[in-house]
Parts: C-alpha cells; sequence; structure tokens
C-alpha cells in the first residue's frame, strides 16, 4: 500500500488528523486513499448506505408520498414571497419534512436580522434549510441561529470546485462540527461544475476519501445521486461515502425501461457490496 | 477459497490465470484488490507512465442495417425514412475537420446495408487515399467484412484482401459483442457473425499483415463465465497471431433498444465496469493496451480506468452517433482528455492505430477551439441521397426503387 503507515493508523484509530497529514493523503495514490476510507466507514460506521428520495418543488409532476423530502430549492427574492413559497411547500408537503434554500443565499440577501429571517421561515412551515456551502459561510453563529430557530442546516456542501488538496475544506468543516456535533452530514462534492472543465473522477473520489478520513466525527458523507449520476456516485460508496442525496422519486419511463429510480439506486448500492437503507426523513 | 496471496505473486511476476481462477477473481475479489493488480500489470507493461489517445474521428458511413441485433439503438431498416448513406463529399468534409484537429485516421464502421456492394467501399476508400494520402483507415468491423463478403460472393479473406489494396489499414473491433454463440443468438447477432466467424476474419486480418483492436459488450445476457470465455477466445487468438493492439470493452447501453425494453435491463454499474476492465488486464496478459471507455462511461469513470488497467484513453471521437442513439451522450475533446491524463498523475501523448507515439498534445501547439459537444453523422432531418450512390446496383427493393428516381439533392 503507498500510503503512510502510521498515518493509515491514526485514521483507523478515529483520531484527529492533522492538516500536514491530509496533505500527505491527499497526495497517495487513488486506490490506498481508496481502500483505507473504505475500511474506515466499514469499520466505523458499518456496510449501510442510506438514501433519501427528494421531490423539488418546481417539479410538481414528483409525488410527494411518505418518506419522501420536499426541498425548495432557489430563494425568491424578498423574504414575504420565500415565506410565501414556503407556506404553499407546507400545504403540498403535508406532514412530511420540508427543506430549502442555502443558508449562505439567505445571508447573503441581507433581509433581517439573521434570526428573525430564520424564525420566520420556520413559522411559514419550514422544517431545516437544506444546506450551508462552507466555502460562503463558515460562520458558526449563523449555523447556530438556524439551529436555535428550528430550522437546522441539514448539510454543510461545497459550492465551487476547490483546486488541488481538500485539507481546507475539511479542517473548515471540523471546526463547525466540533462546535456543533449535531452536524452529521457533509457533503464534499462542490454543487457546481464547469461544463468545460468539470471536477475528474479522480478529484471526485479523493475528496470523499479526504473527507471520510479527516472527519471521523461525522456520520455521513454525503453525494448528489442526480447531480452527479449513478456511476461516479456508486464508485464514491467504495471511497468511504455513505449516504446519496437526491434519489428522484419519479420513475423514468419514457425511453422504454421497466426500472424505477429506487431501483436503481438499490441495485447500485448493493452491486457495491453495501446494504440500501432509506432514510425516512424527519 | 481461491489463494489471492499466491495469485498475487504469480501475476506480479508475469504467471498466467486459468479460467477457473480468472472466473472465481472476478466474481469474489475485492475491487480495490483486481485494481492494485491491473495497475501493477498496466505499470510493467508500460513502465514510462504514458498514456496515450488518438484523434480519430468515429464516422458511420450508413445507419441502415439488416443484422437487426436486439441491443441496437443506432439502425434503421431498409427503406426507413431516417437511413442514411454518407456521400464521400461529406466523407472528406468530415475528414477535412478531422485533420485540422490533429487527427489522422477514421475509424468507419456502419450498419450492414445490402445496397452498398463491394465496389462502393473500394471506391470510397481510393478516393480519400487520393486525396489524404497519409491519413489512415481503421474500418469496418468483422460483421461488416462478413456481410460484404456475403453480397459480394467472395470468401472474407479476398474481401480483406480487396478492401486492403483500395487502402484499408487496419480493422475495429467492433461487433464482438460477446463470443458466444448462446449469446450471440439471444441478442439476435448470431447471424451477422457467429464467435468463430468473427475470430476467422480477424484471423485472416493479422495473417494478412493488419493489426486490429478487440472488444467486449457486456452486459445483456450473459454469465460472467462467457463474459470470461470471451476473454479467453482472445487471449488464445492473440496468443496464435499477437495481431490485436488493443482491447476495449463497455457495457451495454439499454436505452431505446429493444433488449432494454424487453428485457428491463438496466445498464451494468460503474463498480461493475472498474472489475470488468481489471479483470481484462489480467486475463488478457498478452495484450499491451487497455482502451477507458468515456463515451460509455463518462469522464470521471474514464479518468478512473487509469487506475483499474486502462492505459490508453481511446479516442477524442470528434463524432458519435451509435451510443449516444442508445442514452448516453459524454464528451471529452483532446483539451479535457489530456487534463484528465495529466490529473491522475500521467504523462499524455499522441498515437496513431498502432500505438506508436506521435507527439505531445495537438493543441498545445495549435489554436485548437474546445469541443464540448460531439458531432453527429448528419444534422438531424437531413435525408438527402448522394449523388454517387446512384451509379451502384441496390439489392433491396426499396433501394432500387430510390435509385431509379434522380437524386432529391445532388452532391457532386
Ligand atoms: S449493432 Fe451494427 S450490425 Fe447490429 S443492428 Fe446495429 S448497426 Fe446493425
Amino acid at each position: 500500500m503507498n500510503i503512510n503507515l502510521a498515518i493509515a493508523e491514526r485514521a483507523r484509530a478515529g483520531q484527529l488528523l492533522t492538516a500536514a497529514e491530509l496533505d500527505e493523503l491527499w497526495a497517495s495514490d487513488v486506490l490506498s486513499l481508496g481502500m483505507l476510507a473504505e475500511e474506515v466507514r466499514r469499520t466505523r460506521f458499518g456496510s449501510d448506505v442510506t438514501y433519501t428520495r427528494v421531490v423539488e418543488t418546481g417539479n410538481p409532476s414528483g409525488a410527494v408520498g411518505t418518506g419522501v423530502e420536499l426541498r425548495i430549492g432557489a430563494l425568491p427574492a424578498s423574504l414575504d414571497e420565500a415565506a410565501g413559497v414556503v407556506v404553499a411547500a407546507r400545504r403540498l408537503a403535508g406532514t412530511q419534512l420540508l427543506t430549502g434554500f442555502s443558508l449562505a443565499d439567505i445571508i447573503d440577501r441581507h433581509w433581517a436580522d439573521l434570526n428573525e429571517v430564520l424564525r420566520r421561515l420556520q413559522r411559514a412551515g419550514l422544517n431545516a434549510i437544506a444546506e450551508a456551502p462552507v466555502d460562503r459561510i463558515a460562520d458558526i453563529a449563523a449555523l447556530k441561529a438556524a439551529h436555535d430557530a428550528g430550522v437546522p442546516v441539514r448539510c454543510l456542501s461545497l459550492q465551487r470546485p476547490v483546486d488541488g488538496t481538500r485539507t481546507g475544506y475539511v479542517m473548515t468543516v471540523r471546526s463547525l462540527v466540533q462546535a456543533l456535533p449535531s452536524l452529521q452530514t457533509v457533503a464534499p462534492l462542490p454543487r457546481e461544475q464547469s461544463v468545460a472543465v468539470p471536477t475528474t473522477g479522480y478529484d471526485d473520489v479523493k475528496s470523499v476519501a479526504l473527507a471520510r478520513l479527516g472527519l471521523p466525527m461525522v456520520k455521513n458523507i454525503q453525494v448528489d445521486w442526480t447531480q452527479y449520476g449513478p456511476k461516479l456516485a456508486q464508485v464514491a460508496l467504495t471511497f468511504g461515502a455513505n449516504d446519496l442525496d437526491r434519489v428522484s422519486t419519479i420513475d423514468d419511463e419514457s425511453l422504454g425501461r421497466r426500472r424505477t429510480a429506487i431501483e436503481d439506486v438499490r441495485r447500485n448500492i448493493a452491486a457495491a457490496g453495501f446494504i440500501p437503507v432509506e432514510s425516512i426523513p424527519s | 477459497m481461491i489463494d489471492l496471496e499466491a495469485i498475487e505473486t504469480r501475476i506480479l511476476h508475469g504467471g498466467r490465470l486459468d479460467a477457473g481462477e480468472a472466473l472465481e477473481l472476478y466474481r469474489i475479489a475485492p475491487t480495490y484488490w483486481l485494481g492494485r493488480m491491473a495497475d501493477a500489470v498496466r505499470a510493467r507493461k508500460h513502465p514510462d507512465g504514458l498514456v496515450t489517445y488518438i484523434i480519430d474521428r468515429n464516422v458511420n458511413y450508413t445507419n441502415v442495417c439488416v443484422a437487426r441485433c436486439n441491443f441496437c439503438a443506432f439502425y434503421r431498416e431498409v427503406g426507413h425514412r431516417d437511413g442514411y448513406v454518407l456521400g464521400f463529399e461529406e466523407i472528406f468534409r468530415k475528414i477535412e475537420e478531422t485533420r485540422a484537429l490533429g487527427g489522422v485516421q477514421l475509424l468507419l464502421q456502419g450498419g450492414h446495408n445490402p445496397d452498398l456492394p463491394l465496389q462502393w467501399y473500394e471506391d470510397l476508400f481510393r478516393a480519400i487515399k487520393q486525396k489524404f494520402p497519409d491519413f489512415k483507415l481503421h474500418a469496418l468491423s468483422p460483421p461488416e467484412v462478413i456481410h460484404i463478403s456475403r453480397t459480394s460472393t467472395l470468401s472474407p479473406p479476398e474481401v480483406i484482401r480487396r478492401l486492403v489494396d483500395a487502402g484499408l489499414d487496419s480493422i475495429p473491433g467492433g461487433g464482438a459483442e460477446i463470443l458466444v454463440d448462446r449469446v450471440r443468438k439471444l441478442l439476435n447477432c448470431c447471424n451477422k457473425a457467429t464467435a468463430d466467424e468473427w475470430l476467422g476474419v480477424m484471423r485472416h486480418a493479422h495473417q494478412a499483415g493488419l493489426r486490429t483492436t478487440a472488444t467486449m459488450m457486456y452486459g445483456t445476457v450473459e454469465t460472467d463465465e462467457e463474459r470470461l470465455e470471451h476473454m479467453l477466445r482472445l487471449r488464445a487468438l492473440q496468443d496464435e497471431t499477437g495481431g490485436f493492439t488493443a482491447f476495449i470493452t463497455w457495457s451495454f447501453q439499454p436505452d431505446h433498444t429493444e433488449l432494454g425494453a424487453a428485457h428491463g435491463i438496466s445498464e451494468a454499474s460503474g463498480i461493475e465496469y472498474l472489475r470488468t476492465l481489471a479483470i481484462a488486464r489480467l486475463v488478457l496478459d498478452n495484450f499491451d493496451n487497455l482502451q477507458a471507455s468515456w463515451v460509455t462511461q463518462g469522464g470521471k469513470l474514464g479518468q478512473l480506468s487509469l487506475a483499474f488497467g486502462a492505459n490508453d484513453m481511446g479516442s477524442v471521437m470528434i463524432e458519435e452517433n451509435v451510443v449516444r442513439a442508445a442514452g448516453a451522450s459524454y464528451c471529452m475533446d483532446e483539451v479535457e482528455i489530456v487534463r484528465n491524463v495529466e490529473d491522475a498523475g500521467f504523462v499524455a501523448k499522441r498515437r496513431n492505430m498502432h500505438y506508436d507515439v506521435l507527439g505531445d498534445p495537438f493543441f498545445r501547439e495549435h489554436d485548437v477551439a474546445r469541443m464540448l459537444e460531439l458531432s453527429t453523422a448528419r444534422e438531424a432531418g437531413d435525408t438527402s441521397v448522394p449523388a454517387e450512390l446512384m451509379h451502384y446496383p441496390a439489392r433491396s427493393a426499396a433501394g432500387k426503387k430510390q435509385r431509379a428516381r434522380p437524386p432529391a439533392s445532388p452532391m457532386a
């Protein structure tokens, strides 16, 4: 194995690796890094892979049935409109989990005092803020405000691609989780991709592995099934990811296929050697 | 239970896997073990850390086909309004565009069109070679050679000889699917070529001094044993002739295919692809080169293939029609291929079909526009019939009728 064995030992023991150690892991060969991340993930968190079925507002054909999360994507221009969108979505969601928005977008709007904004959204019916991309918002006070307002952030994500090692990202996430341990889901792959210069396969799987190894206190390393596609998402499971987000509730029958999105995701999880477990959003 | 350590030692010393071992490894060896072994063999065969690619264009000269393989979303039946045959001028234009991007060859394959006689192919090849003497023709997979042999009533070796005289340089390994007749019958592709016929054409080609590639399409109705049998049959022929330059495998692309619809077959997963690639690297110990199939697996898995035994990124393609028809639409231009190769820690070099290194990336020395989408054979809705087709006798009733009419849009 082409990897620093002392660092590997510390990772196996769930110890906090230093930035220098993470840099060294990043420079290891991709298979050694993946193998270590998979081993650590299996011993510490088992072989389950959870997945969440999500209906996005603006896509009304998705059925908001039991066990499905309804998620609002784009943030409207004003707080009144945002609250209105939440109220309408709540009607659609019934008693199901309703999430939405990026905490960074909310903060960028400077609508009013953040605590008030968040409480207003909560009163309108929002259960949680969908994500906080830590390259845009790494402010623990804001994350705590969301938590205290009853709309906790569900996922620490990354907005834009990063060049080189992901050590900086992992260290930032770590400090946030240490301050607010209820943050238990991290999505290390960027939400934005350049069409001309997308992140590479190596980039993606190494980012997943580094997040798994650098964040021993985090349970879920998440990959977006819809954005990254079945192939990369499945391979990411063997590099330490254990949670798949945004599984569609819509069955694509347009191509003459007889399969459903759920079947696809379960089959891919099982074929990677893991146990598929539907995560019931609450 | 298989002794992985003993096998590891054997593989690292260049030893051969037998059929039983290969099957057991494919089924139960951890994916990372397969990857590490395949990577070690790749590194032994290519110690210079080079990863190669070719700039060529993947041209499908016709989509009219009588074979009707049930896994194919590309073909159109004889007389179908979307059926096309490219004109010589269209093909010349494609070659010119390819050369401007640094391209050195056409990968020319198409349907089994009953209305294209051997003479059409000979004339096309001669015309290409006359206009572009250095340009290479990697053309006509074994089932196409067999189809031409049937329509011309010449033997496959004779067809190959005539095509070589006209300018054929090498034969692509398409149409192999799975080289087991049980599978070929179920895929309705046994008539186009049995496993023995496919291998026979390759044997003749190698004996005639041509180099060829070999392919495998998995993920339809075959068993694991049959995938391995396919590889072992290729290995045996390679022992005999040494004529294969490379092996390329990809998963069945089910969208819009009869097989995908009728059997509800989903595409094989990414991990299955990486495992299949890795076991191929271990079984095909007499093949120097393994290509990554980014066109079916996407750029990301294409790049990860380099850690699972591949040493070549295949072609920049420029154009693609067959896989696109079945649902996949990935694109990697030269810039993107080179970026991925270098990002994975390798040195990227351009090559020809024989895997001779031609040089450094073309775009670094020439002004080349980025290409973010692959072209198609023709613009949608272009049903023009090339003028020169009228000079060749058609065999089908529809073809005869069409050629009795003056061409709709003459192409000089
Ligand atoms: S795979 Fe080739 S031979 Fe078979 S139907 Fe398609 S075009 Fe014809």
